[in-house]
C-alpha cells in the first residue's frame, strides 16, 4: 500500500441540520444575476472556498448526490407533462456547484469531481493526494445539501442536511502530526466523514500534516 | 507531472448505439452506419433522434458484460489488483424515474442505485477491486477517469485501471437538453453550417489502462485539462485550447505531430463554433478533425471512453474516418476529414467539454 502524508494548509467546515444561515453570499457575490443562478452546495463551495483563501488552485471537489433540488424539480416537471427549466438542468450536474466557483475567481485550473457515494470525501483525500505530487497547492472540497422536499421519505438516519468542509493541501516528506477516522456519530452525511474529522481537528497553531493510504 | 512509467491502453470494449463490439463500432463510423433514430419514449411532446442500445440484456447486465470482455482480453486472473474508475453523468438515475414515475413519491427510490455510485455497487456485486472512484462532470467525466487512470499509472501509485465510462438514456437528459433547445430531431450534422443540435445517447465503454505493452496495444500519451470559467452551458474557445495545448505539453509532442482529432463536435451550434475556433487556433490545417457523433450520438459521461476507443482504432487500423452528414462546411479553416482514408497515424488527440466549463483533450499514440 501506497501513503502519501500532506500537510493541512488551511480548513473550513460548516454545517447544520435543515439549512446554512449564513454563508454571506450577497457579499461574496456581488452581482445578482450570478446570485440567483447559485444552488445551495455552490453557494456553500463559494462560502467555504473564501474561508481557506482558495483563488486559483486545482480543485477535488465531490459529493455524493449531486444538486438534489434541481433533480427533484425536473423529476417533478418530467411527471407533471411540464417543460424543464433550462437553468435547473444546466445547474442539476455534479460539478455545479464548483463550477459556479471557478467563474468566480476566474479559475482556469484543472477542476475534478469526486462522486463516490458513502467514501466520497475519503476519495477526495486520495485524489487530492495523487494530485499534490505535483508539488502544488490543491483545493479539496466537499458538500452535501440534502434538503429537499420529502427527504424523510429516503433518509432516516442523516441529522445534518447541509454540510461542507475545506481543504488546502499540499504534500509534505514531514511526519504525520494528525490522525482521523471514519467516525460518524453525530450523523453527519457518510460522504462528508472523512474530510469533516480532519477540520475539526486542525489546529491553525501547529503543523497539520496527515498520511493517506492509497 | 511526476513520470516514472507509460501507460497503454491494453483491452477495450463498449456498447452503444453503434454497435454491440468495438470493431461493429468502428466499422459503422468507417461505412456512416449511424445507430441514432427517433425514440417518443422520453419525452410527451417530441420525437427526438436519440441513441439507444439494442442487446436482449439488461443495462445493468450489459455493464457486467463489459467488465467480463476485458477480463477474458486481458492478461489478468481477476480485478483484485485493479483500481476501478467511473465515468458517469448522470448514475442511476433511471432507476430513480422509474421508481418515482411510478409511485409518485420517493418512498420507493433506493438511494444506493440513483447516484453514481450505483454503477460502482453494480461492477462491485460481481468483481472485487483493489480501490474504486468516480467522476462525474458531466459530458467529460469518463474522460477525466482515463485522464486520471493515466495520471495514477505514470506516478507509479496502482497497477492496472479499469475505466467504466458509462451513461444510460434518462428522461432528465433528453428533457433537459430538449429544454435547452439543442435536441435535433434529425441525425446530427457536427460542424455543419446547418446543424440543428444533438443526439442524446447511451453507452458502455470500458479500457483496461496497464504500464506494461500487449499485442496491438494503443499508448496514452498525455491529458491536458482546463476550466472555461465562463459561463455553464456556453462554451469559451480560450478554455478547450488550452486543454488541447496541455495535453500537448503533457505528451511531449507538438502540434504538429496529431494526426487526427477526435473531435466533442456534438453538433451543437455554440459547441462546434468554439471548438472549430479553438482548434484553428491551436493547429495547423493539415491536421485531419472529424466527429463521431453523427454515428454514436453523444453519450454524455460515456463519450470520452467510447472516443477513446474510436481513437484508439483510428491508430490500430491507420484509418482516419469520415464526417458522417457534414456537408456544408461552416469553418474552412480547420480540416475536416470528407472520407474515410487509410494513412499513416502516429497520434491522435481526442477531445471532451462539458457543462461548467469542464475540459479535457487526451492524446494517443502508436506503440514504437
Amino acid at each position: 500500500m501506497k501513503k502519501i502524508n500532506l500537510e493541512i494548509l488551511e480548513a473550513s467546515y460548516i454545517y447544520d441540520k435543515e439549512q446554512i444561515k449564513e454563508l454571506n453570499t450577497k457579499e461574496l457575490v456581488p452581482k445578482m444575476v450570478t446570485r440567483r443562478r447559485l444552488t445551495r452546495s455552490a453557494k456553500i463551495a463559494i462560502y467555504l472556498a473564501s474561508k481557506i483563501n482558495a483563488s486559483t488552485q486545482r480543485i477535488v471537489y465531490g459529493n455524493a448526490y449531486g444538486e438534489l433540488n434541481a433533480t427533484q424539480s425536473i423529476l417533478n416537471s418530467i411527471n407533471n407533462k411540464e417543460q424543464i427549466s433550462p437553468t435547473v438542468f444546466q445547474n442539476s450536474v455534479y460539478n455545479t456547484a464548483i463550477s459556479y466557483l471557478s467563474m468566480l475567481n476566474t479559475n482556469t485550473s484543472e477542476i475534478m469531481t469526486v462522486s463516490s457515494g458513502d467514501i466520497t470525501s475519503s476519495n477526495i483525500l486520495k485524489a487530492g493526494a495523487i494530485k499534490a505530487l505535483d508539488k502544488d497547492e490543491i483545493v479539496l472540497i466537499v458538500t452535501e445539501s440534502l434538503n429537499i422536499d420529502h427527504i424523510e421519505d429516503m433518509n432516516s438516519c442523516i441529522e445534518f442536511l447541509e454540510v461542507g468542509v475545506a481543504l488546502k493541501v499540499k504534500v509534505t516528506n514531514e511526519e504525520n502530526t494528525l490522525s482521523f477516522d471514519n467516525n460518524n456519530d453525530e450523523k453527519y452525511p457518510p460522504s462528508v466523514v472523512s474530510m469533516l474529522n480532519i477540520a475539526k481537528n486542525f489546529n491553525k497553531e501547529q503543523k497539520n500534516i496527515i498520511t493517506i493510504c492509497l | 507531472m511526476t513520470t516514472k512509467n507509460n501507460v497503454y491502453i491494453t483491452s477495450s470494449t463498449s456498447i452503444s448505439c453503434a454497435g454491440n463490439t468495438n470493431d461493429e463500432l468502428f466499422s459503422n463510423i468507417c461505412l456512416e452506419k449511424t445507430g441514432i433514430k427517433n425514440n417518443k419514449n422520453y419525452s410527451y411532446d417530441s420525437n427526438p433522434a436519440i441513441g439507444k442500445i439494442i442487446s436482449d440484456l439488461s443495462f445493468d447486465e450489459n455493464i457486467i458484460q463489459q467488465c467480463q470482455n476485458i477480463l477474458e482480453n486481458s492478461n489478468l486472473q481477476n480485478f483484485e489488483n485493479t483500481l476501478l474508475i467511473v465515468g458517469s453523468s448522470v448514475g442511476g438515475m433511471s432507476n430513480t424515474e422509474q421508481s418515482y414515475f411510478k409511485d409518485n413519491h420517493y418512498k420507493n427510490v433506493n438511494t444506493s442505485k440513483h447516484n453514481i455510485q450505483s454503477i460502482i455497487n453494480t461492477i462491485q456485486n460481481k468483481y472485487k477491486f483493489y480501490d474504486n472512484i468516480s467522476f462525474s462532470t458531466a459530458c467529460t467525466s469518463s474522460a477525466n477517469a482515463i485522464g486520471y487512470g493515466y495520471e495514477v499509472l505514470k506516478k507509479g501509485i496502482y497497477d492496472n485501471v479499469l475505466i467504466v465510462g458509462v451513461d444510460s438514456l434518462c428522461h432528465t437528459t433528453v428533457g433537459g437538453f430538449m429544454a435547452l433547445g439543442v435536441l435535433s430531431n434529425n441525425v446530427c450534422k457536427p460542424f455543419d453550417k446547418n446543424r440543428d443540435g444533438m443526439n442524446v445517447s447511451e453507452a458502455i465503454a470500458c479500457l483496461l489502462l496497464q504500464t506494461t505493452k500487449s499485442q496491438n496495444c494503443v499508448e496514452v500519451c498525455g491529458v491536458g485539462y482546463s476550466s472555461d470559467a465562463y459561463h455553464m452551458t456556453q462554451p469559451h474557445p480560450d478554455g478547450s485550447k488550452n486543454a488541447m495545448k496541455n495535453a500537448l505539453k503533457c505528451a511531449n509532442i507538438n502540434e504538429h505531430e496529431i494526426n487526427y482529432i477526435n473531435a466533442h463536435g456534438t453538433g451543437t451550434m455554440a459547441n462546434d463554433t468554439s471548438e472549430a475556433a479553438a482548434i484553428q487556433e491551436v493547429f495547423p490545417n493539415t491536421v485531419k478533425v472529424s466527429s463521431t457523433k453523427s454515428i454514436t450520438g453523444h453519450t454524455l459521461g460515456a463519450a470520452g471512453a467510447i472516443e477513446a476507443i474510436v481513437s484508439s482504432m483510428v491508430i490500430q487500423n491507420q484509418t482516419i474516418p469520415t464526417s458522417t452528414n457534414l456537408r456544408d462546411i461552416e469553418n474552412e479553416n480547420i480540416n475536416l476529414s470528407t472520407k474515410t482514408t487509410k494513412e499513416p497515424v502516429n497520434y491522435v488527440l481526442s477531445n471532451s467539454f462539458a457543462f461548467g466549463g469542464n475540459n479535457c483533450s487526451l492524446v494517443f499514440g502508436k506503440v514504437k
